[in-house]
């Protein structure tokens, strides 16, 4: 009984160690893209220190307490909230509305979903200038049509109320066919029984997508509102692109205000930049947490 | 068709700032700078060979021609637009002729990167032989004890200094040292069109001399049914010609006093945003590598800009003329700016030599010449500046006239960047686009100036 035991246990470390074999490579690179860096910008923000890495110093919290006074940060988390708060549910709504048309395995809905996928494939940094170009109010095509239509021309990114909502348009025009293209696949794998038993009792298609597909597809929305949200907090790229922050830092979001810090602006103040960072790295994780907790639960109720 | 046409075209040629644009963002914060330098003239980007293929030959002629150990220069620059063809030629060139078997390999980046890398690379002793910048980032180096104080070079090769413009040297120097070894100097200019002005029904041989002259001159050139614009005035750009011509000024280096809040400069300041939010004279919210492209397709009449939007009109059969900046009550001023050879630290004794001998080189006249000569910069060597060639020079002969307003702004300081960024560039911005009334913004900007200057 015994022997048998021990050996069992040896079999199961056994077993275990090999599994930590197969976890080491993205271990590895994990611990070198991710895990020491997040321990470094820890470390780093308690320091006064700057891109030439001399002197460095223990200075406590002193860059958390020069965050909070600091009013470009308040703008930024703004800017940040404004975008994610308008972005995730255009993008996931557009997706939503689209899926309902095209969730068929017919030559033209695949098609379409294929066209309005290539977006996401594309870079960032691509689509923002083109975006800008064709936006641009004194060179821009779409300025153009506006004038030839007789409509006074929107400055859009140049303008500081407009920019914001311009950007979010634009991101949300980049991404929502990555939604569209999990959703519909969701969608697709809902049972057609469901259906066939809804439509026996009477249901119209408001209600079958209402109390059906809704809740089957479900955990893919709420894995899409998580994702997109979290990528959302984190934008830099468009922004960067497509207004370099301006006009009067409307759409300076938290990133680009760690990389400006770190970065753009001398004395390249790491130890600060590193402070914004675990700051936004707090209200990710918050945000994260609350919405994981708000929406699984939901997730949980509606599959019972 | 046409217009379609146009905008097209257009549009491809923004496309191409941008993509400039994007590599460069320290670098628009000062018209002076190297990095816009690069950025402006970046069309042409694209078309350089690459450094390793011109290197294979140059080798193997050099172990012939001497026998001496070879010396192989890591060099760096920021010189990402035409100018960077020019200089590239310039170093083959020294990479084929030189009798010290010295091979420079050169690496071009946009400023910004260039300023992300090189003090992790001087940190970690993998930094670059020496390295080619806008003289507004010496400061913050010499500050983190990251460059080799080269006080003896004059001494080791010989090069006389007294030949070199007083105030152009100054420029390679901090706290008295020499920290690099000039390579170009600039100021900003008022570039004009000659054409529109005409259009317009006014002399297209005089620019605007005062600061009233050029706002109404700009009010008369602005035409919105056609897109035309009489000055383009971006936005993320410090415009201290203007407050210095009225007798105003930012803050003093020497003394860490804040100047912003002043008479003068709300008296500026005021009539910038009338220029601006009233008479409606420049596009708005338009970026540096904007406004020059802007100016190429002629839908912009006037513009302050540094010597490097010389090639691009030529390129383009702009029809313009190159005037100082314009004067108020207190006189003309421009910012002045430049690029220097520097030597990082740690580079070793006998790389630094070899890095001497190429500094040398470039300072003899006959490659200051061709420099100034291919891309319109300002001569600052004394026995060059009697050259018949270069005397006979027309655009040289405008741009030594608008060169001898040159004034430095906050160079050699460790805080400028921080002073434009976070002080200065915001000030203007909300003046220029009305978001506060100049009152505001110069008390505002007058407390963020104290904080940074508390530091």
């Amino acid at each position: 009984m015994i022997n048998n035991k021990g050996k069992r246990k040896r079999y199961e470390a056994q077993n275990q160690k090999s599994a930590y074999l197969f976890i080491l490579p993205s271990m590895v690179v994990l611990s070198v893209f991710v895990f020491i860096p997040l321990i470094a910008s820890f470390v780093i923000s308690i320091t006064d220190m700057n891109i030439f890495m001399k002197d460095v110093q223990f200075v406590g919290t002193a860059n958390f307490t020069k965050l909070f006074a600091d009013k470009r940060v308040t703008n930024a988390t703004f800017n940040s909230l404004y975008f994610t708060i308008l972005e995730v549910p255009l993008q996931i709504g557009l997706a939503l509305l689209l899926t309902v048309c095209l969730a068929k395995n017919n030559k033209y809905s695949k098609l379409l979903r294929s066209i309005y996928y290539l977006p996401f494939v594309c870079s960032m940094t691509a689509i923002g200038i083109v975006w800008s170009m064709l936006l641009d109010p004194n060179m821009g095509l779409v300025a153009y049509w506006l004038k030839q239509a007789g409509i006074d021309t929107i400055a859009f990114l140049k303008d500081p109320d407009f920019a914001m909502p311009t950007v979010i348009v634009v991101t949300a025009w980049k991404g929502f066919g990555y939604t569209l293209t999990l959703l519909a696949a969701a969608v697709l794998n809902i049972s057609q029984s469901l259906y066939e038993a809804a439509e026996m009792d009477g249901a119209g298609s408001f209600h079958k997508f209402i109390h059906i597909t809704i809740p089957g597809i479900w955990p893919t929305i709420s894995f899409c509102i998580v994702t997109s949200t979290i990528s959302a907090m984190q934008m830099f790229d468009q922004a960067y692109v497509m207004t370099q922050g301006g006009p009067l830092n409307r759409t300076e979001t938290v990133v680009q205000y760690i990389y400006d810090r770190g970065f753009q602006t001398a004395p390249y103040d790491l130890g600060y930049a590193s402070a914004i960072s675990v700051y936004l790295f707090v209200i990710v994780a918050v945000i994260t947490f609350v919405l994981r907790k708000f929406i699984l639960s939901r997730g949980e109720d509606a599959d019972v | 068709m046409r217009k379609k046409l146009m905008s097209i075209l257009l549009g491809a040629a923004m496309c191409m700032s941008l993509l400039a644009g994007c590599g460069n963002s320290a670098g628009n914060s000062q018209t002076t700078d190297a990095g816009s330098t690069a950025d402006s003239t970046a069309q042409t980007e694209g078309t350089q060979p690459d450094a390793s293929d011109e290197t294979g030959d140059t080798a193997e002629a050099q172990d012939a021609a001497s026998s001496g150990e070879k010396i192989t220069l890591q060099f760096w620059n920021v010189f990402t637009g035409s100018d960077g063809d020019i200089l590239r030629g310039i170093v083959d060139n020294y990479n084929k002729t030189n009798t010290d078997n010295i091979e420079i390999q050169m690496d071009i980046m946009p400023n910004d990167q260039l300023q992300q890398k090189l003090p992790a690379a001087i940190a970690t002793g993998t930094a670059p032989d020496f390295v080619l910048f806008g003289v507004e980032n010496l400061a913050p180096y010499v500050s983190n004890d990251s460059l080799e104080d080269i006080s003896d070079f004059w001494e080791v090769t010989g090069v006389d200094k007294s030949n070199i413009l007083e105030n152009v040297l100054e420029l390679s120097h901090v706290d008295g040292k020499l920290y690099g070894t000039p390579m170009q100097y600039n100021v900003s200019y008022l570039y004009w069109n000659k054409d529109l002005f005409e259009a317009a029904g006014l002399d297209p041989e005089k620019a605007p001399a005062t600061l009233e002259e050029l706002a109404e001159y700009a009010e008369k050139l602005t035409d919105p049914s056609k897109n035309q614009y009489g000055l383009a005035l971006p936005t993320s750009v410090t415009y201290m010609q203007f407050l210095w011509a009225n007798g105003g000024d930012a803050d003093d280096p020497a003394t860490n006093t804040n100047l912003l809040d002043s008479e003068e400069n709300l008296a500026t300041l005021t009539w910038l945003q009338d220029l601006m939010v009233n008479k409606k004279v420049s596009p708005e919210n338009i970026t540096g590598p904007e406004a020059d492209t802007m100016l190429q397709a002629g839908q912009i009449a006037m513009y302050m800009s540094g010597p490097w939007q010389i090639n691009g009109l030529r390129e383009q059969g702009i029809n313009f003329g190159i005037a100082p900046c314009v004067a108020g009550s207190a006189g003309a001023f421009s910012p002045a700016g430049g690029c220097s050879y520097v030597i990082p630290k740690g580079t070793e004794e006998s790389h630094r030599l070899a890095a001497y001998k190429f500094m040398q080189y470039w300072l003899t006249d006959d490659i200051l010449k061709e420099w100034s000569q291919k891309n319109g910069f300002p001569v600052w060597s004394k026995t060059l500046m009697e050259d018949p060639e270069i005397q006979n020079d027309e655009v040289l002969n405008s741009i030594s006239k608008a060169t001898e307003i040159g004034r430095s702004y906050n160079l050699g300081y460790s805080l400028a960047s921080q002073i434009d960024n976070d002080v200065m560039i915001p000030m203007f911005e909300k003046v220029m686009t009305g978001a506060a009334t100049p009152e505001d913004a110069l008390k505002e900007a007058s407390e963020a100036m104290d904080k940074v200057l508390a530091q």
